[in-house]
């Protein structure tokens, strides 16, 4: 066999080729890869998520500004049986202290309720074991 | 043609720089790709490579003394990256990179993006047998027709040891296309 020289043969090329546009497309693909390396891009969805995250949160605490309100009004509001209990168990004040405190309007409201039904009158002076004084001593 | 330290600062000036780079890349791209083409022998391989070689210039642009050219900083880059690439390939399917490389040749035929026929392949094989340096100096000189001072500022060697080094080779090829 003749022996293989280079220099006497027609160059031989490498055979290799690319795609077609495939230099056209590459300096665009590789600018795009920099850009994502440069800029840490943060995507859509999760910027959405911050934002409605937040937005949750405020309207949460609006939510419970009426709450609040509400807490402390009845905090500070004290209902009239803790206000009884109290006067009666707990503090100094007697009963003449607090007929001394009634005035007009209050003795009138205690009028009022003692309004009772004839029948009722009757069955309690039928029960009082005092009523013959009584009737005795009205006439 | 604009001076290359004033093109250096085009790339690192953010305003610059896009324009700058672009122009870098349709310089540079076709050459880089054939370079390392030859090296790792697939299209896909060798588009994977040429894009991460891209991005390490623009990485390591700043670092860049401007002690040797562009060009052949570039080129150095790109050779790391093939060689790497080749090398960390092998390893994964667990051969060596004489194999690999064997391997690869012989997918050729079946490759879409080559168009060389029998006397090609053979030459390839040939090229395999070499030591690294040796495949890397010939395919330097032979196909891509670089000069021998650009493949020694590439290669760090001087261009005494290029020439014996591409002398060698040519007769290790001689020998195996007459032989096989």
């Amino acid at each position: 066999m003749k022996a293989f020289k280079l220099e006497n043969e027609p160059k031989i090329k490498s055979g290799f080729n690319t795609p077609e546009n495939y230099f056209d497309d590459f300096s665009e693909k590789v600018l795009q890869q920099l850009h994502q390396k440069e800029v840490k891009v943060i995507p859509f969805y999760k910027r959405k998520k911050t934002l409605s995250l937040a937005a949750a949160a405020v309207i949460g605490f609006a939510l419970m500004i009426p709450i609040v309100n509400n807490y402390k009004a009845t905090s500070n509001d004290l209902d009239e049986a803790t206000l009884e209990t109290y006067l009666s168990y707990q503090s100094n004040i007697s009963q003449y202290d607090l007929i001394q405190k009634l005035d007009d309007s209050d003795i009138e409201k205690l009028n009022n309720n003692i309004t009772l039904e004839d029948e009722t009158l009757e069955d309690i002076l039928s029960t009082s074991p005092n009523i013959e004084h009584l009737i005795a001593e009205q006439n | 043609m604009i001076d290359e330290k004033e093109f250096i600062k085009q790339l690192l000036n953010p305003q610059t720089q896009n324009t700058a780079f672009q122009k870098l890349l349709s310089d540079y791209q076709r050459p880089l790709y054939s370079h390392i083409r030859n090296i790792v022998l697939n299209h896909d391989d060798a588009d994977d490579v040429l894009q991460n070689t891209f991005i390490k210039v623009f990485q390591y642009l700043k670092n860049f003394k401007g002690e040797s050219k562009l060009f052949s900083w570039m080129y150095r880059i790109a050779t790391n990256e093939a060689l790497t690439f080749l090398s960390q390939k092998a390893k994964l399917s667990g051969i060596s990179s004489e194999d690999l490389q064997n391997k690869t040749i012989d997918n050729l035929k079946a490759d879409l993006y080559f168009d060389g026929d029998e006397i090609q392949i053979k030459f390839q094989k040939a090229i395999v047998t070499l030591p690294e340096k040796q495949q890397l100096v010939f395919k330097m000189k032979y196909f891509e027709e670089l000069k021998y001072e650009e493949i020694a500022e590439i290669l760090g060697t001087s261009v005494g040891a290029l020439k014996a080094s591409y002398h060698h080779a040519v007769k290790k090829i001689e020998l195996y296309v007459t032989s096989n």
